[in-house]
């Protein structure tokens, strides 16, 4: 490694939109009392689609609060997502953008596994369907992957590096390295980063639906029953800063971003790899200067799939040898869903209060115990034990690794 | 008209893999036939394009043990159904 000095990466802001309410805490309090937002399929297609449950935002989300008309128009319901969560995690902050200063010096970078899907998906429908002849004329710039992160940086006169990064089941998590890297290195001072998924189309349904790795019944991490993922959306969006910008203007630390690994599997585009996920979780860990004894919890990436939670265990145990026994893990996408490209976001929000509260909090609709899958998963019922510091894991579809490493705030 | 079935999915199979059918019998594996994974879900999507029929969700389904055979009847069952007037959802 080159010997450069590097600086620490804090969170000072959360905010989220999820199956479990608007809101980070309403996130939090779903997860702490082991409440899963999955539920029946809302759909206009959903009669003609196998898929019966999904963990969606619910119909209460109101896109116009906090967002002026002519902005409204141009989001599809991603960065509608992504700009209010965005609107929370930057007022717990409490940093003031209006000194054009800070906002200079401010990186945004935001995952998505997939943009604008319901704009595309209701534009081509007007299309192929209705054989109509013209789309809407915002349709480019509400589909555009980077749409995101382009809003929250307008809203707020962000004027740093801003983009978006796509990795599948992983953009939060690298979005989310990508942003403390640029802290790390001096290139910001401040970054508002995380993920964003909306993708609950006719098309993309029928398309899980031929992979044929969605439950028909719910999401069962880790049990031997376990019948694959279920399909979620939502944003989880939070405000990083240097430490000693942080410390400088008095704000409240939530935790510090330690470090993060990123490994990509090199083998199969849907097949996971223990060794690719291993890799990732040991460079967090070196990154974070931490020992795998010290890791207290980690969020699994956990996705319910036969192939996923195997795996993981495997790679748990090459990273944590004996202290795998000793970790709690869970995967709170039994609660959440799996929201893809801001399934790590949401779960970074469970880490982050798992060291603030001392809550683990548990795998939902855990049933039946699977010897493949013989970690300590803290089934069903969230569990109070002091968490120092965690890991969260996020692998994609591409074979690609993404892990944090969050510690308590300094 | 069991036989044509098995033919028809015998040759699915072969164009999937890219083997010659002649090398495909009921109890060959999709293992034994290099498809794995991806490959797997290919396949299972080309019979039911092929049938117009739709396989009950497989998720578990095991592509190291399931024969061609198995596939076969599942193509059966599904037309049986089919025909019952059960099969269209």
């Amino acid at each position: 490694m080159p010997n450069v000095s590097t600086r620490r990466v804090v969170i000072t802001g959360m905010g989220a939109i999820s199956a479990l309410g608007v809101g980070a805490e309403a996130l939090w309090q779903g997860l702490r009392e082991g409440r899963s937002g999955i539920a029946p399929l809302r759909h206009q297609d959903a009669a003609r689609v196998r898929v019966k449950v999904a963990a969606q935002v619910p119909e209460s989300f109101d896109p116009a609060v906090g967002i002026d008309e002519r902005t409204l128009t141009q989001l599809d319901r991603t960065s509608e997502f992504a700009l209010h969560a965005a609107d929370e995690a930057i007022q717990q902050s409490g940093l003031d953008f209006s000194n054009r200063e800070v906002g200079a010096r401010t990186a945004v970078v935001v995952g998505t596994g997939v943009g604008g899907e319901t704009t595309q998906d209701e534009q081509s429908r007007r299309l192929y369907a209705e054989n109509a002849t013209r789309v809407h004329p915002l349709s480019i710039v509400r589909v555009m992957t980077n749409a995101s992160a382009s809003q929250i940086s307008i809203k707020y006169g962000l004027r740093g590096p801003t983009f978006a990064v796509a990795s599948a089941c992983a953009s939060a998590n690298h979005a989310i390295i990508q942003a403390a890297q640029m802290i790390r290195y001096g290139m910001a001072d401040t970054a508002i980063t995380g993920g964003t998924e909306a993708c609950i189309s006719y098309v993309v349904l029928r398309g899980w639906e031929a992979m044929r790795v969605l439950a028909d019944d719910t999401c069962r991490p880790f049990s031997i029953n376990r019948r694959g993922l279920v399909i979620g959306e939502g944003a989880g969006i939070f405000v990083l800063e240097s430490l000693e910008h942080a410390q400088a203007r008095g704000a409240t630390i939530l935790a510090e971003l330690a470090g993060g690994g990123m490994t990509a599997d090199a083998t199969d585009i849907v097949m996971p790899s223990a060794d690719g996920a291993a890799a990732a979780m040991a460079q967090a860990l070196n990154e974070a200067g931490l020992a795998p004894d010290d890791i207290d919890y980690i969020n699994a990436h956990g996705t319910g799939t036969q192939a996923n939670d195997a795996t993981e265990t495997r790679a748990i145990r090459l990273t944590f040898g004996a202290h795998a026994d000793r970790l709690a893990v869970s995967s709170t996408k039994s609660m959440h869903g799996h929201a893809l490209g801001a399934s790590g976001a949401l779960e970074l929000v469970a880490v982050v209060n798992a060291l603030r509260y001392g809550i683990v909090p548990p795998t939902a609709n855990f049933d039946q115990a699977d010897p493949a899958c013989d970690l300590d998963i803290v089934p069903n019922v969230a569990r109070e034990m002091p968490v120092w510091a965690a890991l969260s894991n996020s692998f994609a579809f591409g074979g690609l690794n993404a892990v944090l490493a969050i510690k308590r705030a300094p | 008209m069991n036989e044509s079935i098995q033919q028809q999915v015998f040759e699915i199979i072969a164009k999937q893999a890219k083997i010659d059918v002649a090398v495909i019998t009921p109890e060959s594996t999709l293992k034994d036939l290099g498809i794995e994974s991806l490959d797997a879900i290919e396949l299972i999507f080309d019979i039911e394009e092929h049938f117009d029929i739709t396989f009950p969700d497989q998720q578990g389904a095991n592509f190291d043990k399931d024969t061609a055979q198995s596939l076969v009847d599942a193509v059966q069952t599904a037309l049986d159904s089919k025909a019952a007037g059960e099969g269209s959802k």
